[in-house]
């Protein structure tokens, strides 16, 4: 952090600097310019002394007044370019050269020469020649000193050019390693918290992710702490209200129990003993022996239900021959296919396995699915109970040729307390419960069951149960006496 | 006439077990609890052809009870009667030495088919 600072600041007075060098290069440059300007003055200035002392036409007389004029813009050039010069000793050592040169000629030649006693030629021309020689002599220097200064500028800019970029490129370099580290310290809480994320997700309420990493990273932690707290404890509450219903409709069902079968028992005890009753009596004793029976089988349903969510429903599944399955249940049901005037048919696959099965209950799920066949056909149907071989399954099937269900009456079928709406036939009883019961009892089988149905033409309902395997139980037999020793 | 002991802690149940079994036939005595059954029993003046027990009882269980009269060398037929009827429980009973289960509620014909096969 403190690198990339420095490094900017660096390229920054960097920059500041370019533009001095510039300045300052622009201020010389001009000031050169201005000495040779004042240098080509002097040389006119010169020329026109010379003028003025050689007159053009031997007639003419020498000019003095024009001499003193001339000398004069020579000796204001001279001044100005005195101070052009500033502190360049060698170029002030040469003006001051010139000066003394044109000094020297003025009074050997200019003087003399107005005064009718010109020096000879030779002396003449030596002493003009020198002051040219040194005018040239400035012109040269100061160009000399001007390419110097261009030079020097072009130097220093090269060099305050690569500090800067030197500069900028040390402190992109500083920026991306402190970005990378920024990145790199906020992998680490970042990853924390997606796998925290998804093991809150996959139900683990108690995950938590450990704070840390920058600030607002940090923040977000505490934050999916918060959260993850919040939705435990909300959890917490409905597993607890959850468990308390379960308790509660075990409770309920099991204290109802016992008033029932009391119920129950003495009315069938009544509807036993005809003899000692009149018609109206004996009708209501049936009435009550109806009613606590039915009653007593919601209870009992119930009761699987409450089990079966509490986790309590408990299935004892042997390897049982799929015909006497069938068979019994067939053989239980009929009085009620023939009070209907309805037909079942039984019809079982030759030689299929064995399945493990409790059989009382799946006893049950084939009473719970005849039954309904029974209740939803219209008398004279045919309901149609079989059982095949699918793959290493057994399949169920007890189909009926009633009105059958739309698509979206075979979503809720299995739901409980769910009743189909037979609009023309009289109302069914029942609990509502059987076919929420026959799922539970097949799932809790490793089965699967399902329902379809085509409306008018009637339903079917199929359930699997897996086919018994005879190689693993040989096995643990064969392993137990081995243990014993 | 075939002699029955029936232990249920409910009164109404017990009455009805009696009124009905009484009408199949048999003489029954009827108690509340596990301790009454065994008090019945040690006495030697009640020597029961059948003992129907209700698993669950306050004071003494009828498990216990069963458990305690088969220790004591009685083999009397023992049916017990249990209202928490999952597939394992006939067994489990059997192995504490009963000699049947039948379900509460009951299935009367179950009962009384159960009572006879024992007798």
């Amino acid at each position: 952090m403190i690198l990339f600072a420095l490094l900017l600041a660096v390229s920054l007075l960097g920059v500041g600097r370019l533009f001095q060098i510039r300045v300052d290069f622009e201020d010389e440059t001009t000031r050169y310019f201005q000495l040779e300007l004042e240098g080509e003055r002097m040389r006119s200035g010169f020329v026109l002394e010379q003028a003025a002392v050689r007159s053009p036409a031997p007639s003419a007389q020498p000019n003095p007044a024009e001499l003193r004029r001339a000398a004069a813009s020579f000796a204001t050039a001279a001044d100005r370019a005195s101070e052009l010069t500033g502190g360049d000793t060698e170029l002030r050592a040469t003006l001051e050269r010139l000066v003394a040169s044109e000094t020297a000629w003025r009074e050997a030649v200019a003087g003399p020469t107005l005064r009718g006693r010109s020096p000879s030629l030779r002396v003449r021309t030596r002493l003009s020649n020198r002051v040219t020689r040194s005018n040239e002599a400035l012109g040269a220097d100061t160009a000399a000193a001007r390419d110097a200064v261009r030079q020097a500028a072009r130097d220093d800019t090269r060099e305050t050019t690569i500090l800067v970029v030197a500069g900028l490129a040390g402190a992109l370099i500083a920026a991306l390693v402190l970005f990378s580290g920024l990145i790199n310290s906020m992998r680490a809480p970042l990853a924390r918290l997606v796998d925290a994320a998804r093991r809150l997700a996959g139900g683990e309420l108690e995950s938590r992710v450990e704070v840390g990493g920058p600030v607002e990273i940090a923040e977000l932690g505490r934050a999916f702490n918060e959260m993850a707290t919040a939705l435990e404890r909300d959890a917490r509450e409905r597993d607890r209200i959850e468990r308390m219903k379960d308790d509660f409709v075990l409770t309920v069902s099991h204290e109802l129990r016992t008033p029932v079968t009391v119920v129950k028992g003495f009315a069938e005890m009544l509807t036993a003993q005809k003899r000692g009753l009149n018609s109206r009596q004996y009708e209501a004793a049936e009435v009550i022996a109806d009613s606590a029976e039915q009653l007593q089988k919601m209870i009992n349903d119930l009761l699987d239900l409450a089990r079966s969510d509490a986790g309590k429903l408990r299935i004892d599944p042997k390897p049982t021959a799929v015909r006497g399955l069938a068979q019994k249940a067939g053989r239980h049901m009929r009085p009620h296919f023939e009070e209907r005037d309805q037909r079942l048919t039984v019809s079982v696959e030759k030689e299929l396995p064995e399945v493990r099965a409790d059989a009382d209950r799946v006893g049950q799920v084939l009473a719970n699915l005849l039954t309904n066949a029974n209740k939803y056909s219209p008398e004279g149907a045919k309901v149609r109970l079989t059982a095949q071989r699918n793959g290493s399954q057994v399949e169920f099937a007890v189909s009926d040729d009633g009105p059958g269900l739309g698509e979206e009456e075979l979503d809720h079928v299995f739901e409980r307390f769910w009743r189909a709406q037979s609009g023309e036939t009289q109302e069914v009883g029942g609990t509502g419960l059987g076919l929420a019961i026959a799922k539970s009892l097949v799932e809790l089988h490793q089965g699967e069951i399902t329902a379809d149905s085509v409306p008018g033409k009637g339903t079917t309902f199929r359930f699997t149960l897996p086919v018994a395997d005879g190689r693993r139980r040989r096995r643990t037999r064969a392993r137990k006496p081995a243990k014993a020793t | 006439m075939k002699r029955l002991l029936v232990a249920d802690d409910s009164e109404t149940v017990l009455l009805m077990l009696q009124r009905r079994l009484e009408m199949a036939g048999y003489d029954v005595t009827t108690a509340t609890d596990g301790q009454e059954v065994l008090e019945m029993l040690a006495h030697g003046d009640l020597q029961p052809d059948l003992i129907l027990l209700d698993a669950m009882m306050p004071r003494k269980s009828g498990v216990d009870a069963l458990q305690e009269l088969r220790a004591a060398g009685l083999g009397v037929p023992v049916l017990m009667i249990s209202a928490h009827l999952d597939a394992q429980e006939p067994e489990r009973m059997i192995a504490l030495g009963a000699d049947g289960c039948v379900p509460k509620p009951f299935d009367w014909d179950e009962l009384i088919a159960q009572i006879e096969r024992h007798i």
